[in-house]
């Protein structure tokens, strides 16, 4: 089966995963401007951001000749769950019968449909060589993911502007080509040794930054969509943190409810104590993660919410309650197809220059010892 | 020979070229508008600048405004920065117990929120410019009334109309509805006056507690019929302060200045020269990858001097 999925974050795991059922796998091209627009054209007006950038990769894989899509569903009031659906139609509606879209659908809403599922996928693979490969991509996705958290903690204090973000690249390369376990640790250890190496600068823990970025999750996953916003915030000499990593992803929805993480059900539990019904999305776990990464000494939040996205929408409008109790400053960044990047960087910048103060406590020498970090940063080069 | 401190704001609506000296007196201002043409608009008011203060020394330069970037390739600037911060730094600098800076320009409307002489919260229009300059300017024209006297012609009116200020479009349809009533011009205008601020208040303002004292700068701040419509929305006094229109390059002067003092560089200023050299501007799409950047390319007599736009630094760092 010619094999191909939506593109978000760190595709090559998906790409493994397909790889270990030895399907073909038709890797699906990053997202820009052409996917951006081939899936706004075809999609819902209303629908929001996530499903017209996955239809314009499903259209793009499709041209690259991928005849299986697969996907995962939604659950709950958002409207995710109905947007395999909609996916559907609109292929079918331009004329592609032969190609089949599988949904993964939460396996306790239809057990039936989620094992037909399953065995779809499996490629008559056997069993027990896909628990064991199964178990070294688990491995695969937490070395990759341990990586990226090291990435986002370099890169503010890089010496050569950009030099983190090709090593990383290069990392991914490298992670692309692992087979077996074996490779696995040892270009992992690789790997850290090459971050390691990137030269840095000194800074002081008390002008260290560090944002948390929360929201749905194409929008925080897929860097393409948030107009690379941790590199943007790197480059301004912030340290990042997302609140949805694929590991902690898989181990929260993909382990059963008894043997997830402790973590897991705090942030939940946290979460609860501002939207205390399901209202599905990643509503509760937003709020959850705020309150965490204020408890885990961070400076500021950035949320990030597709344009007219219900569960973020409820979220957005508990923020100024939220940032007053307890006390840290949160931006809210609204995303679709016409948000303009010039007035986002305005508001990203003057938001890092605020936390700088807050953390400081007073202005004029905050502002300028600022500058003199980023100057260089900011400032086009002379020549 | 005078030592001064350059501040260049380059917005959608207008562009303006300040100078300081040390103790922040304002020696120079002017407000051009920028038609479009940011790098001759820059050029220009230096060039004023430069005639109607003769000879000085210029120890710094800093640029603000949507057209940062550009301003500062042309004019070698020390410090970039973003339009909120540097409004706020003159703002507090002016008025020191500051608590709501309402700063409406061309087609940006902020709030920004200061506690203790540092700004605790600001926000942006994001999704509609109505009541922003550009609206006003087209409202003006439509009307065949000169935009200085949209203001005086407000605070003639003796009874308000209301409009409705959801969007502009929609508000025009309404003034329109509304003339058709026989309402008079005057009326109307100090109806789309409360309706922008309303408007303002509840899209920009929303879920922020607005302290007084309030300052209203930028260059809609000009209109005495907004004005007027913000003390009786808030039921209290707006200071508007004396360099309203320009408060955004004195911020970026000061943060200049405030540099350079603490690190004693040497400023990057390429010189009153280069008002006239010849600047260009062109943009590409790199296909280097499949992020498929557009790039930024500013060149100085044929010779490219900056780049910018690439996420991966390959172009702004290949300088």
């Amino acid at each position: 089966m010619k094999v191909s999925f939506p593109y978000m974050g760190s595709a090559i795991v998906y790409k493994k995963l397909f790889e270990f059922l030895e399907h073909e796998v038709i890797m699906p091209p990053k997202p820009t401007q052409r996917t951006m627009d081939l899936g706004v054209k075809y999609s819902p007006e209303f629908a929001c951001i996530p499903l017209k950038m996955v239809m314009g990769t499903y259209l793009e894989a499709i041209e690259k000749g991928a005849k299986v899509l697969v996907t995962s569903g939604g659950h709950g009031p958002c409207r995710a769950g109905f947007y395999g659906d909609t996916h559907r139609n609109i292929l079918k509606s331009l004329g592609y019968d032969d190609v089949e879209l599988i949904i993964f659908d939460a396996p306790q809403d239809n057990w039936r449909a989620f094992f037909r599922n399953v065995q779809k996928i499996r490629n008559g693979v056997p069993w027990h060589k896909v628990i064991n490969r199964m178990y070294t991509l688990y491995r695969f996705v937490q070395k990759l993911d341990e990586l990226e958290k090291m990435v986002q903690k370099i890169r503010p204090y890089e010496v050569n502007k950009g030099q983190t973000t090709q090593v990383w690249n290069q990392i991914q390369e490298k992670f692309d080509k692992i087979k077996t376990r074996k490779q696995l640790y040892r270009v992992y250890e690789e790997c850290k040794q090459m971050l390691l190496s990137i030269p840095t600068r000194k800074v002081d823990e008390k002008d260290r930054i560090r944002v948390g970025i929360v929201g749905e999750i194409y929008v925080v996953m897929e860097s393409s969509i948030n107009f690379g916003i941790e590199e943007i915030l790197g480059n301004l000499g912030v340290e990042v943190e997302r609140s949805l990593y694929l590991f902690e992803w898989i181990n929260d929805n993909l382990v059963p409810w008894i043997l997830r993480p402790k973590r897991f059900k705090e942030i939940i539990k946290k979460g609860q104590r501002y939207i205390k019904i399901l209202i599905g999305g990643h509503a509760v776990e937003t709020v959850g993660h705020i309150i965490d990464f204020k408890e885990r000494g961070f400076d500021g939040i950035v949320h990030l919410m597709p344009f007219a996205c219900l569960p973020e929408l409820v979220t957005q409008s508990l923020i100024p309650k939220i940032s007053k109790e307890v006390d840290i400053p949160i931006l809210s960044l609204p995303i679709d197809e016409q948000t303009g990047k010039a007035n986002m960087l305005t508001r990203i910048e003057a938001f890092i220059d605020l936390l700088r103060n807050r953390k400081r406590g007073k202005t004029k020498e905050v502002f300028i010892d600022n500058i003199q970090e980023h100057v260089q940063e900011e400032r086009v080069v002379m020549v | 020979m005078k030592e001064i401190y350059i501040g260049v704001d380059v917005g959608s609506v207008s562009t303006n070229v300040v100078a300081i000296d040390r103790n922040v007196n304002v020696l120079f201002k002017t407000y051009i508008r920028t038609n479009g043409q940011p790098i001759d608009s820059v050029k220009e008011g230096v060039k004023q600048l430069k005639e109607t203060l003769g000879d000085v020394e210029v120890l710094g330069v800093g640029t603000t405004g949507s057209g940062r970037q550009l301003a500062g390739a042309i004019l070698g600037a020390d410090v970039v920065k973003n339009e909120i911060t540097a409004h706020a730094t003159a703002t507090i600098h002016f008025v020191p117990d500051v608590r709501t800076i309402f700063e409406i320009g061309g087609q940006d409307s902020k709030i920004i929120i200061i506690k203790d002489q540092m700004v605790v919260d600001f926000a942006m229009n994001t999704v509609c410019a109505a009541g922003t300059g550009s609206f006003l300017d087209h409202q003006a024209e439509r009307l065949k009334i000169p935009i200085e006297q949209f203001g005086d012609l407000a605070l003639s009116a003796t009874r308000p109309v209301r409009i409705a200020g959801r969007c502009t479009v929609f508000a025009e349809s309404d003034m329109i509805a509304k003339q058709q009533f026989g309402f008079s011009k005057a009326e109307i205008i100090r109806g789309l006056c409360d309706a922008l601020v309303r408007n303002y208040l509840n899209n920009v303002g929303r879920g922020k507690n607005l302290e007084p004292p309030f300052v209203f700068q930028g260059g809609v701040a000009a209109n005495k019929g907004i004005r007027a419509a913000f003390e009786r929305e808030l039921q209290s006094k707006i200071i508007v302060p004396e360099h309203f229109n320009v408060m955004g390059a004195i911020g970026s002067a000061i943060l200049a200045k405030d540099y350079i003092e603490k690190t004693k560089a040497r400023t990057n200023f390429r010189g009153f020269d280069a008002a006239d050299i010849d600047f260009s501007t062109s943009s590409f799409e790199c296909k280097g990858c499949s992020n498929r950047c557009e790039v930024v390319k500013v060149s100085m007599e044929g010779k490219v001097i900056a780049m910018w736009g690439d996420r991966c630094g390959k172009w702004t760092n290949s300088l």
